[in-house]
Parts: C-alpha cells; sequence; structure tokens
C-alpha cells in the first residue's frame, strides 16, 4: 500500500478516536494538524506574497516605493512590545479604512440595492402562482427587516410584523440547518469512502 | 496623538478608496490597484508572521509543563517541517511539502470537520424539540429539507423535491435576503463610521 | 440512558449507518433536481472554446465534498472543450485545484498551456478579484508552475474578465459572495457556483436576482450531476450512505421529540 494512505488512514482514525472520548492520540493528531496547518499557509504566504510581491519586485526589481507598505507590515511587530504597540494601529487603520472605503459602495450596489429591485421585480409574475410567491417574499422580507430593526420597540403593528419575521427566519435556519446536516455527513462518508475502499480495500 | 493619527490614516484611504471605486482613469485604477491588493496583501502577510511569532511563544512557554510538552513539540514539529522541506525540495507537484500536504493536513482537517456529522445528529436527538411555534416552525422546515433529499430508490418523488425547492426559493430565501440587506446596511453604516471616526474599537485600548 | 450513553447511541447509530451502507456498494441515479440542471444547462450552453475560471475557494477540510463537485465541473468543461483557467483564492485550493485539473485533463487529452492553466493561489481575496478585473497577466506574472504567464499560448488573448465568458467559483464558504460583489458587480463577469450544501440557503437570494447565474450544491449536486453527464462517480456511490443518514437523523428528531413529549405529559 502507498506510504501517504497508511499515514493518511491512520490519522483519521486518529481523528475519529475523539468520537468515543478525548485522548493523548486524538490530541497528538489535533496538535500536529495544528503545526501543520500553520506551516503551510506560512509557506504559501512566504512565497505567494512576501517573496512574489514584497521582496523581489523592492530589492531585485528596485521598485521603492514598496517601502511603504513594507513598513506598515513591520509595525506590526510593535505588538510584541508595550512600548511600541501603537505603531501596529498605523498598520490596521491602513487596512480598516480602506477596507471601509471599498465595502461601501460594494455593500450599498450588490447587497442592497440589487437585492431590493430584485424583490419588487419578483411582485411582477406572469402566473397566480408567480405573484403569490412573490408576495411571499416581500412579506417575508419586510417582517424580517422589522424583526431587525431595534430603533423602535417592537409594540403594535410593528410587534406583530416582527414576530412573523420570526417564523420567516426560522424557515430559514431550519432549512439551512437542513443542508448542513447534509453537508456535514458527506463529508464524514467522504473520510469512510477513503478508509472503507482506500484504506482497508473492503470496497470497490 | 497615538490615536489621533492611525484615526486620520483611516479615515483618508477611506475617503480616497470610495472615491477611486467609481473613476475610470487609468492612474486611479491603477493606484486602486496598488492599495487593495499590494498593501493589504503585505501587511496581511506581517499580520500572520505576528501570529506564527505569538504561536512559538505561547507554545515555548508551555514545554516547561510535563503533561503538555508532547502536544507542544508534534505542533512545533508540524510548523517547522513545512517551511524546512519548502526550501529543501520546494513546493510544487510531487514535493515532500506537498506530500504532507495531501497525506497529514487534508486527511486531518476533513476528518475533524467530519466530526460534526456526528454532533449534528446528537443535537438532533438532544436538542431539537418542538418547544413552540417558531421551534416547531424550524423542525418542519428541517425535515422538509431533509426529506426532500432523500430519495432513496424514488421513495419521495419530484413532488417533495419541488415543495422543498419553493420553501427555499420563496419564504426561506426572502429571511436570508432581509439578513442579507441587514448586514449591507449595517456595513455600510460601520464603514461610514469608521471613516468618519466615530467608531473607534479597533484602535483597542491604550496600555 | 444518561446524556453520555445517548450521545454514545447516537453516534454509534450514524457510524454504522453510513459504514453499512457504504459496504453495499450501490449506486442510486439521483433525481436532478431543478437547480442542479439549471447549473448544467447553462455551462453546457456557453459557447464552445469560452474561457472560464474555475476559482478554487474552499478549504481542505470541505475536500470530500468540494472534489466530486469540483471533478463533475471540470469533466463538464474540459468535454464542451472549454479554455480553462484555475485559480485558488485560499492558500489550501492550492494544491487541490492543481491535482484536480491535473487529474481531469488527462482523461480528457488536455494539454497544460494550450487548453487549460493553472495560476495558483493569490492571498487577499477581494484585493485578487479587483486585481483579475484589471489585468489577469498582472495579477499572476507567474503560474502555479513558476512559467511566465505572457509567455503561455492559452493567456495570449485573455487581458481580464472581458475575455471570460465566466467564473466558476468552487466554495464551501462565502467567498463566492466577494466573485459577486466584486467581480459582478464592478466589472460585470457572470459568476455561477459549485458549493457545499450548507451554503446553499446563503446564495439564494444572489441566484433570485440573477448575481448568480447558477449553482449546484453538496455531494447529492454532484450526484445529480453525475447523473445528467451520463457518468458513474463518488457521488452517486455515495448516496445510498447520503439518504441512509438522513432518514436515521429524521428518526433521531423523531425519538427526541416523542421522548420529550412523553416526559412533558408525565410531569
Amino acid at each position: 500500500m502507498d506510504p501517504g494512505t497508511i499515514v493518511a488512514g491512520i490519522l483519521t482514525i486518529a481523528i475519529l478516536s475523539f468520537l468515543y472520548g478525548d485522548n493523548p492520540v486524538y490530541k497528538m493528531a489535533e496538535t500536529l494538524l495544528v503545526g501543520v496547518s500553520m506551516g503551510y499557509v506560512l509557506v504559501i504566504t512566504w512565497t505567494n506574497t512576501l517573496m512574489a510581491v514584497l521582496f523581489k519586485p523592492l530589492f531585485v526589481e528596485s521598485q521603492l516605493w514598496l517601502v511603504i507598505p513594507l513598513i506598515f507590515g513591520l509595525f506590526m511587530f510593535g505588538r510584541f512590545h508595550k512600548s511600541t504597540s501603537f505603531l501596529s494601529r498605523y498598520s490596521m487603520a491602513v487596512l480598516i479604512g480602506s477596507g471601509a472605503g471599498v465595502a461601501i459602495p460594494a455593500m450599498l450596489g450588490a447587497r442592497t440595492l440589487r437585492q431590493m429591485t430584485a424583490t419588487v421585480e419578483m411582485v411582477q409574475g406572469d402566473s397566480f402562482m408567480m405573484i403569490f410567491s412573490g408576495m411571499v417574499v416581500v412579506v417575508g422580507l419586510f417582517s424580517t427587516l422589522s424583526y431587525f430593526y431595534f430603533s423602535r420597540e417592537h409594540e403594535g403593528i410593528m410587534g406583530r410584523s416582527a414576530r412573523v419575521g420570526t417564523y420567516f427566519l426560522m424557515i430559514f435556519f431550519g432549512t439551512t440547518f437542513g443542508y448542513t446536516v447534509m453537508s456535514r455527513v458527506s463529508t464524514f462518508i467522504g473520510r469512510m469512502d477513503f478508509l472503507l475502499s482506500d484504506f482497508l480495500h473492503l470496497t470497490n | 496623538m497615538a490615536r489621533l493619527f492611525p484615526q486620520i490614516i483611516c479615515g483618508f484611504f477611506g475617503v480616497v478608496l470610495f472615491v477611486l471605486y467609481f473613476l475610470k482613469a487609468p492612474s486611479a485604477k491603477s493606484l486602486y490597484l496598488t492599495i487593495t491588493s499590494d498593501y493589504w496583501q503585505i501587511i496581511f502577510a506581517f499580520a500572520l508572521l505576528v501570529g506564527v511569532a505569538s504561536f512559538i511563544r505561547v507554545n515555548i512557554k508551555k514545554l516547561s509543563k510535563l503533561s503538555e510538552s508532547p502536544y507542544v513539540i508534534t505542533g512545533l514539529l508540524g510548523l517547522f517541517a513545512m517551511p524546512v522541506m519548502a526550501l529543501l525540495w520546494g513546493i510544487k507537484g510531487d514535493s515532500p511539502f506537498m506530500w504532507v500536504f495531501e497525506n497529514v493536513q487534508v486527511p486531518l482537517q476533513a476528518t475533524v470537520f467530519a466530526l460534526l456529522a456526528f454532533f449534528v445528529a446528537s443535537a438532533s436527538l438532544r436538542g431539537f424539540k418542538a418547544r413552540s411555534l417558531p421551534a416547531t416552525i424550524l423542525l418542519v422546515s428541517a425535515l422538509i429539507a431533509l426529506l426532500s433529499r432523500s430519495d432513496i430508490f424514488g421513495w419521495f418523488g419530484n413532488s417533495a423535491l419541488e415543495f422543498s425547492e419553493w420553501v427555499r426559493s420563496y419564504p426561506s430565501m426572502s429571511a436570508r435576503r432581509g439578513i442579507l440587506i441587514g448586514i449591507g446596511l449595517g456595513s455600510v453604516t460601520t464603514s461610514l463610521r469608521v471613516i468618519l471616526g466615530i467608531e473607534r474599537t479597533w484602535l483597542g485600548k491604550d496600555r | 440512558m444518561n446524556s453520555r450513553q445517548s450521545r454514545h447511541l447516537a453516534f454509534a447509530g450514524l457510524f454504522i449507518v453510513v459504514t453499512v451502507t457504504m459496504l453495499l456498494n450501490i449506486s442510486i441515479v439521483a433525481t436532478v433536481s431543478n437547480e442542479t440542471k439549471q447549473m448544467f444547462d447553462y455551462l453546457d450552453g456557453l459557447p464552445e472554446r469560452s474561457n472560464i475560471i474555475v476559482s478554487f475557494d474552499h478549504e481542505a477540510s470541505s475536500l470530500p465534498e468540494m472534489k466530486p463537485l469540483g471533478l463533475v465541473i471540470l469533466r463538464h468543461l474540459f468535454a464542451k472543450d472549454h479554455n480553462l483557467i484555475g485559480v485558488a483564492l485560499l492558500a489550501e485550493g492550492t494544491g487541490v485545484g492543481y491535482r484536480l485539473m491535473q487529474e481531469t485533463a488527462k482523461e480528457y487529452n488536455k494539454e497544460y498551456g494550450r487548453d487549460y492553466v493553472f495560476l495558483g493561489f493569490k492571498p487577499q481575496f477581494i484585493a485578487a478579484i479587483l486585481s483579475m478585473g484589471e489585468s489577469i497577466g498582472g495579477t499572476f506574472p507567474e503560474d502555479y508552475l513558476g512559467n511566465t504567464t505572457s509567455e503561455i499560448e492559452l493567456l495570449s488573448d485573455i487581458h481580464n474578465y472581458d475575455d471570460v465568458a465566466a467564473v466558476v467559483s468552487l466554495a464551501d464558504g462565502s467567498l463566492t459572495t466577494h466573485w459577486i460583489e466584486y467581480g459582478n458587480e464592478k466589472y460585470g463577469v457572470q459568476v455561477s457556483a459549485a458549493v457545499a450544501a450548507s451554503m446553499l440557503t446563503t446564495y439564494d437570494p444572489y441566484i433570485s436576482s440573477g448575481q448568480l447565474k447558477a449553482m449546484v450544491g453538496g455531494l447529492r449536486g454532484a450526484a445529480e450531476y453525475e447523473n445528467l453527464l451520463g457518468i458513474g462517480g463518488s457521488g452517486a456511490r455515495s448516496m445510498l450512505a447520503q439518504s441512509s443518514a438522513h432518514l436515521y437523523i429524521i428518526l433521531l428528531i423523531i425519538i427526541g421529540n416523542v421522548t420529550y413529549f412523553r416526559s412533558r405529559k408525565k410531569g
């Protein structure tokens, strides 16, 4: 058998042993996972970002303007000491500020306006069923939004609307739970498929 | 000053990026990409290095505890082995680095994730009760989703599937859309508050 | 029965149901849902030799679910002779994406550099999506194998999203949202997705608004897609176990509720 399959099989069983209870074998496999994943991301970040985007262009191609993000990057290390920890705020300021600037048009356009437009369009159906379904969406959307509107007491019409919103939210959470079960079961099936066919050769 | 300057920088970058989003001039596009691509990537990469350094520091402190040391050593070995392998044999194709990724990291990570199937099963038995009307709606919706996707030998035909698709496409989707619009509006408000300096929690507390 | 025992019993039941049904080794032809059919028709309807970006936006943890999905999508696209550009917006998608493309390309005798290329990983997904909108070659000066992208035959006529017919995002999380909000909203590139089942309901509003052209989800979606392609695979092979596990979970919910109502009646 391929050594890779043996290693993967043993590690799979080690993790599954957690189902009986926490044990040293599981804990060992878990810490190995933490270390290896961190090592993987470290290597990929080093090669794809620090070498490709920073060090090579800066030191080989002399793109000197890269000194600015380099300085902001180095400021992050300021967090290790009390007296220098304020420096990391400058790096965070660049990330948070630019992130906020980029997010406003995207969130407003793609998430809010396009979704509102789509809701209105749904009411203009060709058949009774389509119009009915469209109305369900309108009621669902506005009642859900009223549930999340906390600037007014949930009393009277607002209270009733928020309660209806709760029912729609429950339908969403229930459906999502169903699909999440499906997803998690699929992952387990995938591991069992590996164990039974590749590792133990019990199936084809 | 330690808080004012970062705030000014934050607001400046926020306004500049917001304006640049709409400009079509090549120089504006280039500046936009420089900040979103190079600045973000580089600062995030350093943030990751800080995270790795913290991980090593915390684990080295734990080494003195005899009961913890085998686990700490295993974690650190995993962490150091990957860069060493990458340095010696590269990271492409059939390198040892990729071998460890495929035969150690992938099975471990996928199996940890697979454990969730069991916790979902346990939660279904012990926590999924029809205690109230909303809880009953939650339960019924979950059952519809699960049943419609369990057509063993065609026991559950097309009608179950179509009904489940309707529930997902209309009532369920409308609630999700409400959440989405809520998040959208919330993000816009928070972003504006950050740019204008009203939201300052990201600055943390002065030590 | 105490809570520890009942938990272990629930665990053991799921383990037995999945193991036994998998040992039976029966493939099921899954009834195709409208959702999967829509995705199939959408990709099938793209003009021949379209340039398509396949983005591996998932982690290693969801591989058992994402691999069958990735395989059916790649098989369909290779069978239709499209030009495929693979990218990864999550670090772990890199190794997985290259392997999947390499495996499926072999099945269809596709040549690297002429019919498909894998550009590798770019950190900061929003930045990567925006950057590719201006220049794909600029975003990835080198491909995954270290070749200069300007010298790759396939990419000679592909500069940015204007030259790309569609993006297929293989995602186990919310990364497809960024393709929609930045790729589609700012640059107008058409986005479709193959996602983990748990993410299907998250993307429903985008399907309804047309921002997401089509999507297929989960192992079941993969099995349905295999059915439409007329090929077998791990999706169809796993459907008996999947369906049985669903029924088992439903049974647990019923038992839990019967016990709850009986205990409420008693006291």
